[in-house]
């Protein structure tokens, strides 16, 4: 019974988040912006979220006349659905955890290769060409980057010896990964940022090129679940983040592990919010020759020379 | 990373030889010319802005064309503008070889720092006459434009099309039995057959522009940028053709934001005609009130006192200022770069405060009067402007910083879009795109106007000529901006706020209350406006996003008979197909936000 | 958990049979992913959850985009469906299916005697996994890695993109080249 509860306490939370950060979002880039931002609903403007949800559930629910129907509907839901899968393996404190899985990363890394799916069904089912751009790009720059993704966490596995991510946590009582895996935080974020297509690496979107890509079409609560799931994807990787290199729920005594992991998620949901920001988009020929150029050696030196202390250290 | 190779340094344009060739005197040009061709009949006309102008016949205008470009040294290397003008009412014409319809081709030398102007006149409903695109690459939209406006037919033009109007419109506007208003046409029905005919007409073909739709082994895409994108900054279609993410070509279609300006300068008073000039370019305000003004002031014989000639230039500076902003923050957001839009529309606003307590208008402030400016300056307009002198450079060091030195800024406007000396100025290229591709021509510089003689400012010039470049080239030319404000500031004469002469409009209170004369003078000029005496002048100034022009035409009456507006942003526009030739659509966009045009400027 | 593996090997079934009646490419492709992902259950419900990742990630994530990516480059519409149908003539499904109709017979055959070995439910470790892969096999995963070596170095030979076209610098570039040779 209480598994259950925890099930619906996560999704509850999870939820909520991912409205919430419709209006943190708004906020901070205005307050980085030199301008207000949504303001005038309830206190600070918090019940734009609510306005902005009622907003989408009342839209017309529209399916081009011209779009793969099953398939233009299937493909929003995927992506929640996946990125919500992934939240199953990860430990918000050490008894909150829906399932602790012995796979867990490799858990993670397989969900998010499902997310794809919705881009470039999303795309293609929209039967539209800037959407069909998107498409492409989205799924190019996806199944590049989870493959550095993967790799940058595996230097974190060899150190623990495990995929569980209640082990990680544990192993980081005396020291974080973050300053014994440097390289991979970065990678992880790099590929992070680009699995989550935000700015800079919005390329499947690039609103002043392709108008929205793989999602021009969508409206109403169908463009709602791209929008969540594109929150969701960034509390994901930020609890993951959180959790591989900052020591997930470990911190000193005087607030509870779960707030301690909910800080350092959203520091780095803030640290998303400002890349979106403050950086261009590079083009995405240069994306994909940064990744397979300069992401890829760089990740298994690093694993090569991880796994070669490993071993010295061990003897 | 093409530009490596590809560096323009094989024409240089010294000073010094500017100067000599500026010496010798315009008949050498006419005593070569007719050396050349003794058997046509050259005519020469005189002008009131002083540009050597020839009549001649339409069988000769190729070869002579050719023979100004290419043949002579110090050759006319770079068509200005052409158009056209429907002769058929004008008064006065028997005493110059016009018959029905003219049409006007400016060149301009860059060695000789001088134009010229051909005219050739035509007889006949609907005339034609041989076309120059062989000879210049950006004659192409011009004659497609002449045609689209008198109907004039271009004999070995490519792809003879209307241009501005709908393909589907009768009549070609600035001909004089054309109605200027839409009340004169009568009412607009939209039924379903008109639906589908300009449905229809709107349709991309292809075949139509010799394009193929499919290669050896692949479908081509064709991907509409357009009308309404966010990238065209206004309702521009770009028609690409796309090999994957290739641009294999591209078709711009412009004309959505056509309001007839010019037809408008027929119709509209001297004075009355100043409003619409602010909405040419509507980023450059005030800027082209001067263009404007300048040609008008010519053609009445006013000179305007010192003091507004600064009041003018400092205005200008400003809207320039307010102009280069603007594209700085859309490039950037182009880009992908979100923030810097902000904080660059917030200083502009700091210029628009400027502005407004000056002009009392933002955008557009109508504030330029025939002979002057509209009022004095207000009392403590020193101040405003002076804290803005003070508190802008440190911005603008600040955005070179986010935006310019940004690597991933660097990594999409570096080598993108670059195009040579040779083709910006085969294209018609002026303004920042002309500098960024390493020669420094400014006409506030080279032929000063409005008292820009007087002020010390440098020229930026950047090497390779490509989006990077150009941007370089903008935001130096903020700081240039920025000094010649605190010279104005510091260095504004006493005296009238406008000229003492019979056409200022309206003219000075107190000199109109003398005697009977003033007062007449005074009431007709507000109220059937200035009657400007015949002539024709052409100013040329250098606006926000290169050199614009207005050349008008008077028969001697309250209105223009021919306004034509130059506008730098049609063969920049123009241009953009060519440049923007195997790159990907990402870099397009880059090369639409660095080409900084604005579509009324397009459009007119 | 038996009626785990019945539920997903149903899944299974029932949408590999979609896989091969879809006419859309894309639609069939979808049902392709919903197989994986069934094979995949019924790999976990075996206790072997990393073969079930692996399933997902290589399969599902890896494999199946990229099918549909090609099949969205080809614009495959109706006209190939119709084609399709087209082709599907007797003697082209008639060799296949009567072989497959010896290995079900087969396999009929096997559950019915009911002989085979019971799976016991019991998990594998990864590191189980990793030990018998590095040291019982090492040379069958050398071997594997020499192939994809040879499939990857192929692949990109073949997938070299000229780009047909080109920047005016650089056509201007190759045609001078081309006038030296």
């Amino acid at each position: 019974m209480q598994h259950i509860w925890i099930v619906l306490g996560v999704l509850f939370v999870l939820l909520n988040i991912a409205a919430g950060l419709i209006w943190l979002e708004r906020r901070m880039l205005a307050m980085w912006q030199d301008r207000l931002g949504p303001n005038r609903a309830g206190p600070l403007g918090i019940l734009i979220v609510l306005a902005d949800t009622l907003k989408l559930f009342f839209k017309e629910d529209w399916i081009p006349p011209f779009a793969d129907k099953w398939v233009f509907i299937t493909a929003p839901a995927i992506v929640v659905a996946s990125v919500l899968m992934s939240f199953v393996i990860i430990p918000f404190s050490p008894s909150i955890i829906v399932s602790d899985l012995n796979v867990g990363i490799l858990f993670f890394l397989a969900m998010s290769s499902l997310g794809v799916y919705s881009i470039v069904l999303g795309g293609w089912a929209s039967n539209n060409k800037y959407s069909l751009l998107g498409a492409l790009r989205g799924a190019s720059q996806m199944i590049a980057y989870e493959v550095f993704m993967g790799l940058s966490l595996m230097g974190i596995v060899m150190l623990t010896g495990s995929f569980k991510l209640s082990d990680i946590v544990n192993a980081q009582k005396d020291v974080w990964f973050v300053f014994k895996q440097p390289v991979a935080l970065v990678i992880f974020f790099i590929a992070g940022v680009a699995e989550t297509h935000r700015l800079p690496f919005d390329i499947p979107e690039a609103e002043s090129e392709l108008i929205a890509g793989f999602h021009s079409e969508y409206s109403g609560m169908k463009f709602g679940m791209f929008f969540i799931g594109e929150y969701l994807g960034v509390t994901l990787i930020s609890a993951m983040t959180a959790t591989m290199f900052f020591g997930g729920w470990l911190g000193p005594a005087f607030l509870p592990p779960w707030a301690w992991f909910f800080i350092k998620t959203f520091a780095f949901i803030l640290f998303f919010i400002l890349l979106r920001a403050s950086l261009p988009r590079p083009r995405y020929d240069q994306l994909m020759e940064t990744g397979w150029k300069v992401l890829l050696p760089l990740v298994l030196l690093n694993l090569m020379v991880t796994g070669a202390i490993a071993l010295w250290i061990r003897g | 990373m093409f530009c490596k190779n590809k560096t323009c340094n094989t024409i240089h344009y010294s000073p010094l030889t500017i100067h000599n060739y500026y010496m010798s005197d315009a008949s050498a040009i006419l005593t070569s010319l007719h050396q050349q061709f003794d058997a046509v009949t050259f005519v020469p006309q005189q002008t009131v802005d002083n540009i050597d102008t020839l009549w001649l016949p339409k069988e000769n205008i190729v070869a002579v064309v050719r023979y100004l470009k290419n043949t002579i040294s110090a050759p006319f290397n770079l068509l200005y503008d052409l158009c056209g003008i429907d002769e058929r009412d004008r008064m006065g014409k028997e005493k110059l070889p016009a018959k029905d319809f003219t049409v006007i081709y400016s060149l301009f030398s860059l060695d000789r720092n001088k134009f010229i102007r051909l005219k050739v006149a035509l007889e006949g409903e609907y005339p034609s006459i041989p076309s120059i695109t062989s000879l210049f690459k950006n004659a192409n939209w011009y004659e497609r434009e002449v045609y689209d406006m008198f109907g004039i037919k271009f004999e070995g033009h490519p792809h003879l099309q209307r241009i501005l109007m709908p393909l589907t419109w009768q009549g070609h506007p600035l001909r004089k039995e054309h109605p200027a208003r839409a009340t004169e046409i009568g009412p607009y029905r939209l039924i379903n057959e008109t639906i589908d005919r300009e449905q229809d007409a709107l349709q991309f073909k292809p075949e139509e522009w010799g394009m193929k739709r499919e290669s050896d082994d692949a479908d081509f895409m064709f991907l509409n940028i357009g009308p309404q994108h966010p990238g065209t900054h206004g309702v521009l279609r770009i028609v690409l053709q796309l090999d994957g993410e290739d641009i294999v070509d591209a078709v711009p279609e412009i004309g959505f934001h056509h309001r007839g300006a010019e037809k408008m300068g027929e119709r509209q008073s001297w004075h009355t005609y100043i409003p619409y000039t602010d909405r040419i370019d509507y980023l450059g305000g005030v800027m082209n009130n001067l263009a404007y003004l300048l040609a008008v002031e010519k053609l009445a014989g006013i000179e305007v006192p010192d003091r507004v000639k600064v009041i003018r230039v400092m205005l200008c500076e400003l809207f320039r200022i307010s102009s280069h902003l603007v594209w700085f923050g859309t490039f950037a957001q182009d880009v992908g770069q979100l923030s810097p839009v902000f904080y660059m529309f917030t200083d502009r606003e700091k210029v628009f405060d400027i502005i407004e307590a000056v002009c009392g208008g933002r955008m557009h402030p109508n504030w330029f009067r025939i002979g002057g400016v509209a009022q004095d300056l207000p009392k403590g307009w020193d101040g405003l402007v002076r804290d803005f002198v003070k508190y802008f450079p440190p911005k603008i060091k600040e955005y070179t910083n986010m935006v310019i030195r940004n690597s991933l800024f660097k990594g999409r406007t570096k080598g993108i879009g670059v195009y040579t000396l040779d083709e910006a100025i085969e294209w018609g290229v002026t303004g920042p795109g002309l500098r960024a591709c390493g020669l420094d021509w400014d006409f506030r510089k080279k032929q000063p106007y409005s008292g820009y003689e007087m002020f010390d400012f440098e020229i930026p010039t950047a090497q390779n000529g490509d989006c990077f470049d150009r941007a370089v080239v903008r935001v130096e030319e903020l700081w240039q901006s920025l000094r010649i404000i605190e010279q104005c500031l510091n260095n504004m004469p006493e005296g009238n706020y406008k000229a003492d002469h019979p056409l200022t409009t309206p003219p000075l209170k107190k000199y109109t209350m003398q005697d009977i004369e003033t007062l007449i003078t005074h009431f007709l000029n507000v109220s059937w406006g200035p009657v400007i005496p015949a002539g024709e002048a052409m100013s040329c100034i250098e606006a926000t996003k290169g050199a614009n022009s207005y050349y008008l035409v008077s028969d001697g009456n309250t209105s223009s008979y021919r306004t034509r507006i130059r506008t730098p942003s049609f063969p920049h526009m123009q241009m953009v197909p060519y440049v923007s030739k195997g790159y990907t659509v990402a870099d397009l966009l880059s090369i639409l936000g660095s080409v900084d045009f604005v579509l009324a400027d397009i459009d007119r | 958990m038996n009626y785990l593996f019945y539920i997903s090997s149903v899944v299974a079934i029932v949408a590999t049979i979609m896989v091969i009646t879809r006419y859309h490419p894309v639609h069939a492709l979808l049902y392709l992913v919903v197989s994986f992902l069934a094979v995949s259950m019924i790999f976990l419900s075996l206790g072997a959850p990393f073969v079930a990742i692996l399933e997902i990630i290589l399969y599902a994530g890896a494999i199946i985009v990229l099918f549909i990516f090609v099949v969205m480059m080809l614009n495959i519409g109706s006209e190939a469906a119709a084609q399709e149908k087209q082709w599907i003539k007797t003697q082209t499904w008639a060799g296949p299916t009567i072989l497959t109709a010896i290995l079900l017979a087969e396999l009929l055959v096997l559950m019915i005697r009911g002989d085979s070995t019971t799976i016991t439910d019991q998990s594998v470790p990864i590191k189980q996994i990793s030990f018998s892969l590095y040291k019982e096999y090492i040379i069958a995963v050398e071997l594997v890695g020499f192939l994809l070596m040879a499939g990857i170095v192929g692949a990109a030979h073949i997938g070299r993109h000229k780009k047909r076209y080109l920047h005016r610098f650089l056509r201007e570039k190759e045609e001078r080249e081309s006038v030296k040779l």
